[in-house]
């Protein structure tokens, strides 16, 4: 046999050469298949409880939006009954107003308060300062907004609590917080933003640590010093932490309960009652889960319109670097 | 699809996670038909009689005792005492619809007024079967029970509960303010302008850092005792029909024999009566003079520290205010009790409570045992060692009971039931919750401002309370 491959048979071989190639890549494409089923089996479990937790109570609470449903009896399709009969509700309307009056009110001084406080902790304070304030502004937002509202109904007495006896020092007659309207939102407000602002702080916090030493000197050579420095370069530069903290903060803001459920139960009259208080009420204490269901589908589709807007916005507001 | 192609690592794309995220739901939703429930958890679903009351650990030891007993009388029903903490009896009757809605309902459940007929409308099982069936035996109980309390959970002509405690609004006063002020325990029959005239006294010797009249805004002790005074309510009050198998079997003898039902019903509102009008003026003024509180909503838990603490003249609350006071340190001639003052009528408010079966009942027979139990004395004496609550057996109300804690004139916490035979319960229909939120939101707008403000507020009420009643009925 010659050993010599005939000129003839060399395309064959030729073909025959990428054999190996070829099992290397059947091996890769096990090897993939095999990963990527690996992949999948790490997935499995948030995509299940993503799945069992998340989705399925969500599909659930739409399905049950066109139901009237008191736990006890079986549930009675309505079609859109329920959504007719919220819409006209009076109660349901003010809460929502009332939500939409909070989160601007509480979003506004929530981040004015966090971004200057920032700045300052920032830019005037020693290096364990900053550790020390850090930690102090975020300290309210791990204690249990039900505990700390009970806390603060005590404070807000109006006979007995603490800041009104400091007001009769100062010779201000004792401010009814808790029983009027104006003086109820206002602490409703107060009590939320004391609790919530110090995660935009934080946000803030970090934002202003990314923005680079070097924009700041050139802005000073080209003659800028104190506020004109933060309008042109810190708040610029600080948008896509402003976008973060604020699509967080309104959407934490829509859904506020805690507070104005244990400091006031919505009251005087419907005056700090929210929107998630009205689904509170309707499904737990009056066995509407159908009405519940259906405000709970209005508020989701106000936030992610507002969400969605905000992201629109953010295109003409937020410069990246 | 070329070698390379079907080589290549794919990515999950959206579309495809979007898929599995939707055979996940499909999955999930199979996989938890027939519906999961909480008694699939290993150790929920035995047979025991599972009963829920509003308590906490601290009445563990009280309650032991009970159990113990009724273990030895029925040594084949074993007994599961759940007790739910909860802020008040509205929030506790949320968690036991939760626990409806969860798949794992009690068998029995510890209920007040504020929800008797929420339960006996949608939960609950009536007692008349037992009732007929174990006559000779309940005899005794019903002797010593004033048949007001019975008729507060009289539902449509069946009973639905056994009361086992209750309380009355009555007045508590600090005899030192009283002392201070010049004034001397008031007369039984004292009235609202009585009253005014004692706060006013009071008001002048100390004028600041006291309260002469505190008072919450709830559905018990807040704005109500003073419509049933002026012989009004803020829901109309009328009576079903039926239930004289239980009155003639049991109240046959009473001289209130003739003011018994089928039970209460509250089906329209009457926030627009001048009298409910007259009433929240008279609140008004007493704000408006600087002589009572403006309510806060569902206030009251620091009520007994600020009563303790001398700071307080008067406020309403029941019985079960003793213990309280005696824990915070009041002895017992610091403070003492008198009837809600007089108006029109001198009718009083209660509020009152026993066990329900639920419909859902594995064993409704093992149920009623264990109420049957818990009306006797014996248990009562178990369950009810001390002040905390009025037991529903006159018997029980005795000097022993308040010896050393007060009040002086205890007496005065059963006699509001037989001296005012008409005293009625807390208004509750099935829509309570709703109802009570209708009244609560709106007191204290109505006792804040000028009458042009209060009207408004009156208003509101009936037009929430025309809401609230529509709901589920």
């Amino acid at each position: 046999m010659s050993t010599t491959t005939p000129r003839r048979n060399r395309p064959k071989q030729a073909a025959k050469a990428p054999k190996p190639a070829t099992t290397a890549t059947a091996h890769t494409a096990s090897g993939r298949h095999s990963q990527r089923w690996l992949a999948w089996i790490f997935l499995a479990p948030t995509i299940l409880g993503m799945g069992l937790f998340t989705l399925v109570p969500i599909a659930a609470s739409v399905v049950l939006a066109f139901f009237r449903w008191d736990i006890i009896s079986a549930p009675t399709f309505v079609g859109f009954d329920n959504f007719a009969e919220v819409v006209q509700d009076p109660t349901v309307r003010v809460s929502f107003l009332n939500t939409i009056a909070f989160v601007v009110v509480a979003v506004a001084l929530q981040l004015g308060l966090a971004l200057a406080l920032a700045v300052m902790v920032q830019e005037k304070m020693p290096a364990w300062l900053r550790t020390f304030f850090r930690s102090a502004f975020f300290f309210p937002l791990i204690l249990s907004a039900a505990s700390v509202s009970i806390f603060m109904r005590y404070l807000f007495n109006e006979q007995f609590g603490v800041v009104n006896w400091f007001l009769s020092l100062a010779g201000i007659p004792a401010v009814p917080w808790l029983t009027t309207p104006g003086g109820s939102a206002a602490v409703v407000i107060l009590v939320y933003v004391w609790q919530n602002f110090g995660f935009s702080f934080l946000l803030f916090i970090g934002g202003l640590a990314s923005i680079p030493v070097e924009t700041y000197e050139a802005a000073s050579l080209d003659g800028a010093t104190g506020w004109r420095k933060h309008i042109y370069v810190t708040l610029p530069l600080l948008s896509p932490t402003t976008l973060l903290a604020s699509v967080m903060a309104i959407i934490s803001a829509l859904q506020v309960f805690d507070q104005p459920y244990v400091l006031t139960r919505g009251g005087p009259g419907d005056s700090t009652r929210t929107a998630v208080m009205v689904i509170f009420e309707s499904a737990f204490q009056r066995l509407e889960f159908g009405e519940a269901s259906a405000i709970g589908v209005i508020l989701t589709l106000i936030i992610m319109a507002i969400t969605a807007a905000q992201f629109r916005l953010s295109k003409r507001f937020v410069f990246y670097q | 699809m070329t070698g390379a192609e079907t080589g290549r690592l794919r990515e999950i794309t959206r579309r495809t996670a979007l898929g599995a995220l939707g055979a996940g739901i499909v999955g999930a939703t199979v996989a938890s038909w027939p519906r999961l429930s909480g008694t699939d958890i290993p150790g929920r679903g035995d047979n025991s009689l599972s009963i829920a009351i509003m308590g906490t650990a601290a009445d563990a030891a009280a309650r032991q005792r009970a159990i113990d007993a009724f273990t030895r009388l029925h040594p084949d029903i074993r007994v599961k005492v759940q007790a739910i903490q909860a802020v008040d009896w509205k929030d506790f009757f949320t968690k036991i619809l939760t626990m409806v809605a969860a798949g794992t309902p009690p068998d029995v459940v510890y209920v007040a007024t504020e929800g008797a007929q929420l339960f006996a409308d949608k939960l609950a099982h009536p007692l008349d079967e037992y009732l007929r069936r174990d006559a000779a035996d309940m005899a005794e109980f019903f002797d010593d029970v004033h048949p007001s309390l019975v008729e507060a959970f009289m539902y449509k002509g069946s009973l639905f509960q056994l009361p086992m405690d209750w309380n009355a609004a009555n007045m508590y006063y600090n005899t030192t303010a009283f002392a201070q002020a010049g004034l001397e325990r008031p007369a039984d029959d004292w009235t609202h302008v009585d009253f005014r005239n004692s706060l006013g006294a009071m008001r002048k010797v100390r004028p600041s850092d006291f309260t002469p009249y505190y008072w919450t805004n709830r559905l018990f002790g807040g704005v109500v005792p003073w419509l049933y005074a002026n012989d009004t309510s803020f829901l109309k009050e009328t009576r079903s029909t039926g239930g004289d198998w239980l009155w003639d079997s049991f109240y046959a003898n009473d001289p209130s024999r003739n003011l018994r039902s089928g039970g209460y019903q509250w089906l329209e509102p009457n926030a627009d009566d001048p009298r409910v009008f007259e009433t929240f003026d008279y609140l008004r003024g007493l704000v408006k003079d600087g002589l009572g509180v403006r309510p806060e909503e569902g206030g009251g838990s620091s009520l007994v520290g600020l009563f303790a603490s001398n700071r307080i003249g008067t406020t309403p609350a029941g019985g079960y205010w003793v213990q309280g006071l005696h824990e915070a340190g009041m002895k017992e001639n610091d403070y003492d009790v008198a009837f809600f003052p007089k108006w029109r009528s001198q009718r009083h408010q209660f509020g009152t409570a026993g066990y329900a079966i639920m419909k859902t009942a594995k064993d409704k027979d093992a149920a009623w045992e264990w109420i049957k139990f818990s009306a006797s004395r014996e248990a009562m004496e178990l369950i009810f060692p001390n002040p905390g609550t009025t037991p529903a057996r006159r018997s029980m109300v005795n000097e022993a009971l308040y010896a050393g804690k007060g009040p002086a004139h205890w007496k005065v916490f059963y006699d509001t039931l037989d001296k005012y035979p008409t005293t009625g319960p807390i208004p509750a229909p099935p829509q309570q919750a709703a109802v009570e939120t209708a009244l609560m939101k709106n007191v204290s707008l109505a006792v804040s401002g000028d009458e042009r403000q209060l009207k408004q507020a009156l208003e509101s009420m009936q037009r929430d309370l025309e809401l609230a009643l529509r709901r589920q009925s």
